[in-house]
Formats: structure tokens, C-alpha cells, sequence
């Protein structure tokens, strides 16, 4: 059933517990916005983003494409992606080999241990 | 089913009101330290409880650009899921509230929604500043969460090798002090894997030297910078409570001990004794992992920061596995 507890032996695992945790403390988080003084939609000066003075950009030279969205990591790896991307050759015969060549080290991996 | 509900529901409320208190004064600890460290008499430490009576009183700004619904629901999902943690997490003597409904793989799931939550709410504000700090919290979760998980399985591993049923039990793990299974290898290892999450939780906590997802100094407050008033509360308040969890969970691992194990102490008076020695190793955990390491060091830059996570912290984690791997296959301390 949905609601027994998946005993693995080495854990367990409840989703409806979580789930009906999260709603209370959904509730409770919830009660505590409400405290807090009513939303103020932004008008003017205070509705645009803080930017230091600076004029604000378009949404077009602000936005963050795909390739720029992990940054760090990329630019942290320079050195390992230096190596991997010249591999995408993009000509399928090279991937064939990649996939042949690696079998062919699992096959020999899995055959000496 | 009824005890699970009620558990969930009473425990949550109870869990909830320890989580906000707690962390608010280990945050007042902590910039206490600080202040104290860099010759400065600091704030009061009740002085977060006064940040979050200011911030209710404010006004709740709600940008041009944003994304209301979003903008408005991710600090409440953050720290929603901030207390949920708790749920799963022993506190002294006291077993976890949700203690036989999930486990450390669960808890360690449930550590990256606030930051996810911050990162939706970020990208929902409509700001380049923000846009920047979102980009940069994933990539810092990316960073840090590798060294996390070795430590946690590697744990988790050593006791099931030594013969320990549930090894990823939060209730196993605070019962069964890994140290105690260990030989000369492992107890190497597990020092370098305290050493691992010591440097781990600075970067959960979005802290000195890994707040590039905030830095003032550069993007103004990075994904919170559009941010006030009660929204900004709730997520002060959510970073507390993952302070407490992170705390605890660093305290489950490596210092599991209760002050009962060696005296003799039953009843209330036992239970007393035990938070009053579980708070004592909260603290020594944030004085540590946080309040000193934000102290001696300045911010990391987002592609360092991946660099020592990824490089060195991973080294440490792998290293200190490899030893806890030894000690079992060599037949140090306790192998089943």
C-alpha cells in the first residue's frame, strides 16, 4: 500500500509521513508571512531591481543562456573540457568506436575479476 | 497510520517552535564569536529575534518584474522544508519525531529544497544581481553536496560492514557511535571525514567563505537582493533552522555520545542532562564550521569555490573512505 514504509534494512522511507509534515509546516511558515505587513506592488523608483544606480538592462542582456547557467563548474573543469569537448567529433563512426572500445574494457574488466 | 499523523502533525508544531528558537540564538552565538574574534563587542544575542520583529514590520516590496506567486511562495517552501529536516534529526537523548519514516538519505535530500527554493525565488525577482546569485547557489550545491554524500555512505557503509542493522537510520547512527567500531585506519579516516563536513556546512549555510551566492560586496545580496519585509524574514528564519539541522546532523555523525552513556542519571533529570550536552556539541560544531571559518577567511570566488569542493574537500572525503574501506578489510575493529 501508499502508505506502508519502505524498510530497506538499511533505511526507511515514508512519503506520506513527509508529506503531511511539509503541509503542517507549510501551514505554520505560511502563518508567519501572514504576520508581516501586507505586499506593496512596487511602483516607480522602488518597483524597479536594486542595480547601484545603474540603468537597468533589458531582460534580454540580462538573461542567463543555458551554457552560462553553470559557470563555475565549466570554468572550474576548463581543464578536463579542454580534453572532452574535441572528442564530440560529431561523426557517428567515432561514437560506434567509443561504445565498442568501452565494452570492449568492460567485457575484459568483468572477465578478469 | 494514526500514530504516523499525529507524530507528523504534533511533532511538527513542537519541532517548528525548537527550530526558529534555536536557530535564531545560535545565529545570536555565533555573531557574538565573531564579533568577539575581530576585537568588537558585537550585538546582543537576542539581537536575530529583534531582525525578524523589524522585518515583519516592514513593508513586503514586491518588484516590477517579479514573478509574484513564486516570488512570494519560495521563502515560505524554504523554510517549510527547513523544519521537515528537523523532523528526522535526534535531539539529545530524544529519538527523531520521524525517526522510522526516513532515513540520512532522506534528510540529505531535503538539506538542498531551501536552497532550491532560494534559487527559484531569486530567478522569480526579476533582477540581474539575483539572476547572478541563483546561477551561483546551484553551482555551489553542485560543489559541496559530492563531499556530503561520501561522508554520510562511507559512515553509513563502516557500521554496515561492523554488522549494524539500518545503517542509514538517524536512530542507528545516534545510537551506535561509529568511532566505537573503528581500528587505528578508520578512526584516520573518520577524522578526515569530520574534517570534510566541517567544511561542508559553511557551504550548506550559504556562509563566509562560500556566500558568493550573496556577496554584498559585489551583487548587493545576490538572490535576496530584492527581497524585504516578511519574505525576507522567512528565509532568515529557514537559514537558522538549517543551521540547527546542519549542526545536528555534523553532531549525529561524529559526536553522537549522551551525557547518560557514563553517568548515571534516569528520568527527566537523564533527558536534561542530555540537551544541555547535545547543545554543547551545536555549539562547539558552529564555533568551528562556522563562526571561525568565517572569521579567518574572505569569500571564495564562484569557480575557486568548485575547485576546493570538488578538488580538495572530494580528496579528503574519497581518502578518509578509502581508510574506513581498509579498516574494514584488514579486519580493524569490529568486522560481522
Amino acid at each position: 500500500m501508499l502508505t506502508d514504509t519502505l524498510l530497506t534494512g538499511f533505511g526507511a522511507w515514508n512519503p506520506i509521513a513527509w508529506v503531511i509534515a511539509f503541509a503542517v509546516a507549510l501551514f505554520i511558515a505560511w502563518i508567519i508571512q501572514r504576520m508581516g505587513e501586507p505586499d506593496v506592488p512596487g511602483e516607480g523608483e522602488s518597483g524597479k531591481p536594486y542595480l547601484s544606480g545603474n540603468d537597468e538592462p533589458t531582460p534580454e542582456a540580462t538573461h542567463i543562456g543555458g551554457s552560462n547557467l553553470y559557470w563555475g563548474c565549466t570554468e572550474a573543469m576548463n581543464g578536463y573540457y579542454a580534453r572532452i569537448v574535441p572528442l564530440h567529433t560529431g561523426c557517428l563512426t567515432d561514437y560506434v568506436l567509443w561504445v565498442l572500445g568501452t565494452f570492449a574494457l568492460l567485457v575484459i574488466f568483468i572477465g578478469v575479476l | 497510520m494514526i500514530p504516523m499523523i499525529t507524530a507528523a502533525v504534533l511533532g511538527c508544531i513542537g519541532i517548528a517552535v525548537y527550530g526558529m528558537f534555536f536557530g535564531l540564538v545560535l545565529q545570536g552565538v555565533d555573531r557574538k564569536w565573531a564579533a568577539r574574534m575581530q576585537a568588537r563587542y558585537g550585538p546582543p544575542l537576542h539581537q536575530p529575534f529583534i531582525d525578524i520583529a523589524k522585518l515583519l514590520c516592514k513593508d513586503n516590496i514586491i518588484p516590477k518584474n517579479a514573478v509574484k506567486s513564486v516570488f512570494n511562495a519560495a521563502p515560505v517552501i524554504a523554510l517549510a522544508a527547513s523544519i521537515t529536516i528537523l523532523l528526522y534529526l535526534p535531539i539529545g537523548s530524544i529519538m527523531p519525531v520521524l525517526g522510522g519514516w526516513g532515513d540520512i538519505i532522506l534528510v540529505i535530500y531535503l538539506l538542498t529544497v531551501p536552497g532550491l527554493a532560494m534559487v527559484a525565488g531569486g530567478l522569480a525577482s526579476g533582477s540581474p544581481y539575483a539572476t547572478v546569485g541563483s546561477q551561483r547557489e546551484m553551482v555551489t550545491m553542485i560543489a559541496y553536496e559530492l563531499p556530503l554524500a561520501i561522508a554520510v555512505v562511507a559512515i553509513a557503509w563502516r557500521l554496515n560492514a561492523a554488522g549494524v542493522a539500518d545503517p542509514f537510520s538517524l536512530v542507528t547512527l545516534a545510537q551506535t557511535p561509529v568511532w566505537g567500531v573503528v581500528g587505528i585506519p578508520g578512526i584516520i579516516g573518520l577524522l578526515l571525514l569530520m574534517l570534510a563536513i566541517a567544511w561542508v556546512t559553511p557551504a550548506e549555510l550559504s556562509r563566509v567563505p562560500c556566500d558568493t551566492p550573496e556577496a554584498e560586496t559585489e551583487l548587493c545580496g545576490g538572490l535576496l537582493v530584492e527581497y524585504s519585509g516578511k519574505n525576507l524574514a522567512l528565509f532568515s528564519l529557514s537559514g537558522a533552522v538549517k543551521m540547527v539541522a546542519m549542526a545536528t546532523l555534523t553532531v549525529v555523525l561524529f559526536l553522537p555520545w549522551n551525557l547518560t552513556w557514563f553517568i548515571p542519571l534516569t528520568g527527566a533529570v537523564g533527558i536534561v542532562a542530555d540537551l544541555a550536552f547535545f547543545v554543547l556539541k551545536v555549539l562547539l560544531v558552529v564555533f568551528f564550521s562556522v563562526s571561525l571559518i568565517r572569521v579567518g577567511m574572505a569569500r571564495f570566488r564562484i569557480n575557486h569555490l568548485v575547485t576546493f569542493y570538488w578538488g580538495y574537500i572530494t580528496l579528503i572525503g574519497f581518502t578518509g573512505m578509502i581508510l574506513l574501506v581498509l579498516d574494514a578489510v584488514l579486519g580493524m575493529g569490529v568486522v560481522a
